[in-house]
């Protein structure tokens, strides 16, 4: 009978199935067959029968692996690709707003020091306000790393922003806390106020309006801060409204 | 043995000397007994208009010309955020709270020029009602034993000689002294410390596997990724004393022969970013952390790298891989950290409130430690009291206190006219307790089986205002968000049980949708890789179990007996009661509100998007909400 994996639990496959044929031609007693030390049992991608990739590289595989083992990298080999990389890459790049590259001296100094791509995105956005498109092409040159590789962890982490944001960053804390105490009624107050939804930025660049996961100052519940470290406390969508109102006609 | 021994005692000294030398004792605040005002610059009392009164403060000492002989000192949190601002006048201690910059001038004059006490200014007791003028006799912070917060909210967290006049890093210099590693991880191990991230793996256990483990490289890093919406207690640690967390990790890179070490912190606590980096500079500079640290031969640098919002980074694999610059995704468990951490190499993962912990055991000895909590729980927890209690703020308690001394005796009960409902422990990793258990005592094993679990230490306090549907959902919305999407089970579990809560809080969910919920909640927990995952449908358990009637009333009888879920509820005026005042309908931001001024007013149902504003400003409570069917049946006709 064949069983499944060599982890000798013994679940047994029913006669018959796909993967009984596959299994049944394994010996299972001869464990040392997929011991990776000697070369077996390491990946190969499968051909089809015109000797061209199955593989899409939609990457989940290398998302999925429980013990991350797996690593999808840009290989430049492949020169015949189905579109011309140039010509997508220029397409992008006059679709980006124009930034100063000579603000990004100080990331790549950054880089040099030994910082990793975390904080490189930190010092990107401390500088730009976001993450440029051509600024984590730069990282990525810098950093000899795929651009897939840079921009998704740039994807991943919510605090990044790939797109400009505002003069002033209205961030209404999301915590527990501030729950219990009704930011979700702050949070919408705010979005009617400024006509913009959670995540978005006003058309005249003034205002983005974001939820954060609790900044600790429960104790002043609902919190919300504006900019880095101006944080008012116990907030009512009234309040909060008029808040908006103050820096509007501050900036007029 | 002579030799050994000259050359132990050569070393003694030599360390000793070392101590000496890296302490200014002219740099250190005056002690307790000196004439000096504490002002608590913590985050919250920052954000209450501390740099104000701190101005306000500064002014009336020149004026006064006490400048030179007063001196203000800037300390870390004290606590008691809810009372923010705070000062504190010595030598007698007299805490003012919640103080304005126009109230400086007076307290000067009678308390630091004179030795009275401003009457009016003073604690307010709520339990009691009674004036409390002493910092120390407040119920709140006598009834907690501070082990982790000793000397938070006493010293200036920007000054190492501070921390060095209290006996800082002389924990340190025993452990060099005595250069026996084993010993301390023998005595971390006696101790009974367990890791206060959560989990509460036994920390002596962990550095011993760590040392065993052979690489080139040993790690030791810090997680100070506080995600837990509601909990900020690794941040007062953070901020308020960071010389303590780099004592306790020196000591453990010490014992695990550790190279190099991390300290992960949250981006959204830029304060505690600056306050570490300050803080390593210090230690850098006076030799206590680099190379040859006090002349011992041991060398070792921590560097902080700050995390980027994603709550899943607080997991340790997922942390270890942000740490290397990828995407924060946790991978299985079966390959341990302390043989394959960070760049493959044996590392020791620790939470900053473990860390901080070390220094009190080296000092005091693994006995003093294993006295205080229960048989299984050593120690003391911070845990951050939130919510609808009078006192919110950071209290420290050994483990096995009961959930009622926490939230009634120290927290001072529920706020004025408000009725207990449940706590929450945990974070979106917990559950609710309800009041049948607040004689639960606080210990890991205790929360586990209740339900909930310890988490970081997020305690949050909810009163009948808060509908247990809703912040179940609360917490499932965060960790649907959060779920980093590698396992299946928890990126679309999590959403379909999402799902389901909604349709319930809509009034739209059946009995069916109790039980699949139960049931999805079930394969979740099996089918995820790590802790988010497996713990994510805690809170929907936990108020299935505990709350069940209040599930059913909204599914059975489409009722929000909280009246949170707007689907089923409505806002009215009470004729009787309205005066025509035009607040409301100034304030609807709905255009909702119509009626003649001194007529009663009435709410356009069609236009209401329950935003709750008219309720909050109407001066005469003369807007209730309906909810059940015939509420909803109403609105809907209208």
């Amino acid at each position: 009978m064949a069983r499944n994996g060599g982890n000798g639990k013994g679940r047994t496959e029913p006669k018959g199935s796909a993967l009984y044929e596959v299994l049944k031609g394994i010996d299972f007693e001869k464990r040392e067959l997929l011991d990776k030390t000697k070369g077996v049992g390491l990946f190969d991608l499968v051909k089809d029968r015109d000797g061209g990739y199955r593989c899409y590289a939609c990457t989940l595989c290398e998302r999925t692996c429980p013990v991350d083992c797996i690593e999808i990298d840009y290989c430049p080999e492949f020169e015949e690709l189905p579109f011309d990389v140039e010509a997508e890459r220029a397409a992008m790049q006059a679709m980006q707003p124009e930034i100063d590259m000579k603000l990004f001296d100080g990331v790549i100094a950054r880089i040099r020091e030994g910082a990793g791509l975390i904080e490189a995105f930190h010092t990107t956005q401390e500088t730009y306000g976001y993450l440029p498109r051509r600024a984590l092409e730069e990282i990525a040159a810098e950093m000899k790393l795929p651009f897939s590789r840079v921009y998704g962890v740039a994807s991943f982490y919510s605090q990044f922003r790939l797109k400009p944001v505002g003069k002033h960053i209205i961030s209404v804390c999301m915590g527990t806390a501030c729950h219990v105490a009704g930011a979700p009624l702050i949070a919408e107050a705010l979005a009617q106020e400024l006509d913009i939804t959670v995540g978005e930025t006003t058309p005249d660049l003034q205002f983005t309006l974001q939820t954060v996961n609790c900044i600790g100052s429960c104790a002043l519940a609902p919190a919300v801060r504006v900019g880095e470290d101006e944080t008012y406390g116990r907030v009512t969508p009234q309040q909060a409204r008029k808040l908006v109102r103050t820096l509007r006609k501050k900036e007029a | 043995m002579a030799a050994s021994e000259t050359t132990g005692s050569a070393r003694q000294a030599r360390i000793g000397e070392a101590l000496k030398a890296a302490f200014h004792a002219e740099l250190a605040s005056p002690g307790d007994d000196a004439v000096k005002i504490r002002v608590c610059a913590g985050t919250t009392c920052n954000a209450s208009g501390r740099a104000a009164l701190s101005d306000a403060l500064a002014a009336e000492l020149e004026k006064r010309g006490l400048s030179d002989r007063v001196k203000v000192v800037l300390t870390g949190c004290h606590g008691l955020c809810q009372e923010g601002p705070i000062v504190v006048v010595h030598p007698q201690g007299v805490f003012y709270p919640r103080l304005k910059a126009s109230d400086i001038a007076e307290i000067v004059e009678t308390s630091v020029v004179g030795d009275g006490i401003v009457e009016r200014l003073l604690y307010v007791d709520a339990a009691s009602g009674e004036r409390v003028a002493l910092e120390k006799d407040i119920p709140f912070y006598k009834r907690q034993t501070r082990i982790v917060r000793d000397i938070n909210g006493f010293i200036d967290p920007t000054s190492i000689d501070d921390y060095l006049a209290r006996g800082g890093y002389r924990a340190l210099a025993q452990v060099l002294i005595d250069d026996d590693p084993e010993g301390v991880i023998d005595e971390v191990e006696r101790s009974g410390l367990r890791g206060r991230g959560g989990a509460g793996f036994p920390t002596g256990k962990k550095w011993r596997f760590c040392r065993q483990n052979p690489g080139e490289r040993h790690y030791v890093i810090c997680n100070g990724d506080e995600g837990d919406p509601g909990a900020f207690m690794d941040r007062a640690v953070l901020e308020d004393n960071p010389h303590s967390l780099i004592e306790g990790m020196l000591i453990a890179a010490f014992a695990i022969g550790g190279d190099e070490g991390y300290i992960y912190v949250r981006h959204e606590y830029p304060l505690a970013v600056a306050r570490l980096r300050q803080a390593l500079a210090q230690a850098r500079e006076r030799g206590l952390l680099g190379d040859d640290i006090l002349g011992s031969g041991f060398s070792f640098d921590i560097r902080i790298n700050q995390g980027a919002g994603a709550f899943v980074c607080g997991e340790s694999t997922a942390l270890t891989a942000s740490l290397e610059g990828r995407r924060g995704m946790p991978r299985g468990k079966h390959i341990r950290t302390v043989a394959h951490g960070l760049w493959g190499q044996p590392t020791n993962l620790n939470n900053v409130e473990s860390y901080a912990n070390v220094p009190w055991i080296v000092t005091h000895g693994a006995e003093a430690f294993a006295a205080i909590g229960t048989a299984t729980s050593k120690g003391t927890k911070i845990f951050s009291l939130t919510g609808k209690v009078r006192n919110t703020g950071l209290v420290e308690v050994p483990m096995g206190a009961t959930l009622r001394e926490v939230i009634y005796d120290i927290g001072g009960g529920l706020r004025e006219g408000r009725e207990f409902k449940a706590v929450q422990l945990g974070g979106p990793s917990g559950g609710c307790l309800p009041a049948e258990l607040l004689d639960e005592p606080v210990d890991f094993e205790s929360l586990t089986a209740a339900g909930a679990m310890m988490g970081s230490g997020g305690m949050v306090v909810v009163d009948d205002t808060t509908c247990m549907v809703d912040f179940a959902k609360f917490f499932l919305q965060f960790t649907a968000e959060e779920s980093c999407g590698k396992c299946v089970p928890c990126r679309i579990g999590t959403t379909r049980m999402l799902e389901i809560l909604e349709r319930i809080s809509a009034g739209e969910g059946t009995v069916a949708d109790v039980e699949r919920l139960e049931r999805l909640a079930d394969d979740v927990i099996e089918g995820s890789l790590c802790a988010l995952g497996g713990s994510a449908p805690n809170p929907v358990l936990t108020t299935l179990r505990y709350f069940r009637d209040e599930v059913m009333e909204h599914v059975v009888n489409r009722r929000c007996p909280a009246k949170v879920c707007r689907p089923l509820i409505r806002y009215t005026i009470d004729p009787e009661a309205c005066t025509g005042c035009h607040l409301c309908l100034t304030a609807c931001p709905a255009h909702a509100i119509s009626g003649e001024a001194k007529q009663v007013h009435v709410i356009d149902q069609k236009l209401c998007i329950k935003c709750d504003t008219c309720r909050q400003v109407c001066k005469f409570d003369a807007i209730p909400v309906e909810t059940g069917i015939l509420a909803v049946a109403e609105g809907r006709q209208q």
